[in-house]
């Protein structure tokens, strides 16, 4: 679902950037009356959770791939608001050292899976988690949840890449940019996530959520104990790191991920957009290392990304002021 | 009433005085900077983790890491070591992590804004090289100092067969210069409150403090003397060694920084 680069026009993508601004604002306002401090470490180790969950490519209907967000899961430890920051910062380590994703493109990929996956995900599972009691009410709420937050994420994505050849097309009618209308691009992509990549978001918020509840209650916001990672979730950070090598067994490119010859093949031409557009020489191109085995690559993206990912939001907690309750 | 208890007349006199203003900027600056020398010193404290290796091998790792970051020729020898220097970060302590992540940060920036006449020519592959080597390095240099206690880094220099004498001159060079900036920190506050008003002897009183901290420095050599002589001193100074027994986690180091090697050497083509 990561938009690459040049399949928005420069128009899309800024409005889209522009229209995150205050979305971002919002959110790191509410981040800071909401998550205490001590939390905030706990907040980029769910950071991590996504950022790995994005990293298992899985085989959809069609030949192409898709990968779960987990931005429902963050939303239900932390809070929507903090899950939109969290995955906001994990696409921007992913665009940003791995190519995964456009560097115009982030406003778009930030809008769609940081921003409407987690706010329709809670929503959702906070409807359905308060008619059913219970930890069952909570796992069930979090897999309709996630399911339908993945989705409309997805839909999002599908309605950007198809107005495209309405909107950027040269005189000959040729698409400048995404050359698939809205008739191709929201079957395409909604099959896929419908069907396998939904259940796989929910697979992993539930797997996720139930292992949480039961190894480290603490972890979330709605406890109050302080309490740092503990080796149970250290373990399991550890273990889906290790398995990442796993999504290279699910071959073909996401839909709309395409290289421009792969997609001068399909189509039958290039579209200017993409062959002029600006390109941005990612650290470690889609998690490679260079000649080294590309499961070594995915290891070692992996690593970096996590670790990046925890010590932004360690310094996050270094420079949020102590919280202090003066009615205690 | 006895007279003993009644307060003095000159006592009892209402205090008209308003002391006049007077900008006493560089005895805070001052302070300021002794106190930011200080808490660099004992940032951490140099604790060393459950699962740390020795120092000496620490001290000879991290300098093997730091030229072989520095002799690679392609950058996949740098992002594993990327890779390493972050994950060790992760686990530090938030104030030893935020100093870390600062002075790296800042190489890192460094190394890029030097190389920005590569980026306007073309080679912006160059910038972003370097500029990751110098976080790698600064990296692996501050975790080291950061992680471990300073008595058992400095006895790490044993391991390049510097002399005892030096390792012991390093030493109590260190503590001296926490003692005595400590000293120079109350004389600073000291003077800061007895500085009523304008005064305008603030800045020659500087002088004064310098020799207060070398007269007390004077004293607390000869003390330090005395005290280890009657310690039964007699000239020799093991380092700290006996502190430094093997450990299962050096084993582990210097297996993962031959496998570095080995990449390293294949990456170049020599294997």
């Amino acid at each position: 679902m990561h938009i690459p680069e040049n399949y928005l026009s420069p128009s899309t993508c800024a409005i889209l950037d522009v229209a995150m601004i205050p979305i971002w604002g919002h959110a790191v306002k509410k981040v800071r009356e909401t998550v205490p401090r001590d939390k905030m470490p706990l907040v980029g180790i769910a950071a991590a959770f996504c950022f790995l969950s994005m990293m298992f490519n899985i085989p959809l209907p069609g030949g192409t791939t898709g990968h779960a967000v987990c931005g429902t899961l963050i939303a239900i430890l932390f809070g929507p608001w903090t899950a939109c920051l969290a995955v906001s910062i994990a696409l921007i380590i992913q665009a940003v050292f791995f190519g995964d994703g456009g560097i115009l493109a982030i406003g778009a990929n930030c809008f769609n899976m940081a921003f409407v996956l987690p706010l329709v995900g809670y929503a959702v599972y906070r409807a359905v988690s308060g008619r059913i009691e219970g930890r069952r009410g909570e796992l069930v709420g979090a897999a309709v949840g996630s399911y339908l937050g993945l989705n409309a994420a997805a839909l999002l994505a599908a309605i950007e890449f198809g107005i495209q050849p309405l909107l950027f097309s040269d005189a000959s009618g040729a698409a400048l940019y995404c050359p698939y209308p809205l008739s191709v691009s929201i079957p395409a992509m909604m099959l896929g996530h419908l069907t396998v990549a939904g259940i796989a978001e929910a697979g992993f918020t539930v797997g996720i959520l139930a292992f949480l509840r039961n190894a480290a209650p603490s972890f979330g916001i709605e406890t109050t104990e302080a309490d740092s990672a503990s080796a149970p979730v250290i373990g399991l950070v550890v273990a889906l790191i290790a398995a990442t090598p796993l999504g290279l067994l699910a071959t073909g490119d996401a839909w709309g991920e395409w290289g421009l010859e792969d997609l001068a093949q399909m189509v039958g031409y290039e579209p200017a957009g993409l062959s002029s557009g600006w390109e941005w020489s990612a650290l470690m191109p889609d998690y490679t290392v260079g000649v080294l085995p590309e499961w070594f690559g995915y290891l070692i993206s992996a690593i970096i990304g996590v670790a990046l990912l925890v010590i932004i939001f360690r310094l996050a907690s270094g420079a949020m002021r102590p919280s202090v309750d003066f009615d205690a | 009433m006895p007279d003993a208890a009644k307060i003095p007349g000159w006592l009892a006199v209402p205090q008209d005085y308003e002391p006049r203003s007077d900008r006493s900027s560089f005895i805070a600056k001052s302070m300021l900077s002794v106190a930011s020398v200080l808490r660099q010193l004992r940032l951490d404290g140099g604790r060393s983790g459950r699962f740390s290796p020795t120092a000496p091998v620490k001290l000879v790792l991290s300098l093997g890491a730091i030229i072989v970051n520095s002799l690679a020729t392609n950058l996949m020898t740098t992002l594993v070591l990327l890779a390493f220097v972050l994950v060790r970060a992760a686990f530090l302590p938030r104030p030893a992590l935020a100093h870390v992540a600062a002075m790296a940060g800042a190489a890192a920036l460094l190394a890029f804004v030097l190389m920005l006449p590569a980026v306007v020519l073309g080679q912006p592959a160059s910038a972003v090289r370097l500029a990751v080597k110098a976080l790698v390095s600064t990296g692996i240099v501050m975790e080291v100092a950061l992680t471990t206690p300073a008595g058992e880094l400095t006895g790490a220099l044993r391991t390049f067969h510097i002399s005892n004498l030096v390792i012991m001159t390093i030493d109590l060079a260190l503590r001296a210069i926490v003692r005595l900036g400590e000293c120079a920190l109350e004389t600073l506050i000291a003077l800061d409150l007895r500085s009523v008003g304008r005064d305008h002897g603030k800045r020659t009183s500087m002088g004064g403090v310098g020799g207060a901290l070398l007269v007390r420095a004077s004293v607390a050599a000869g003390d330090t003397h005395d005290a280890m002589r009657c310690r039964g001193f007699e000239g020799t100074y093991d380092g700290g060694a006996r502190s430094m027994s093997p450990r299962a986690a050096d084993a582990l180091l210097i297996a993962a920084f031959g496998l570095l090697i080995a990449l390293s050497l294949y990456l170049e083509g020599v294997l």
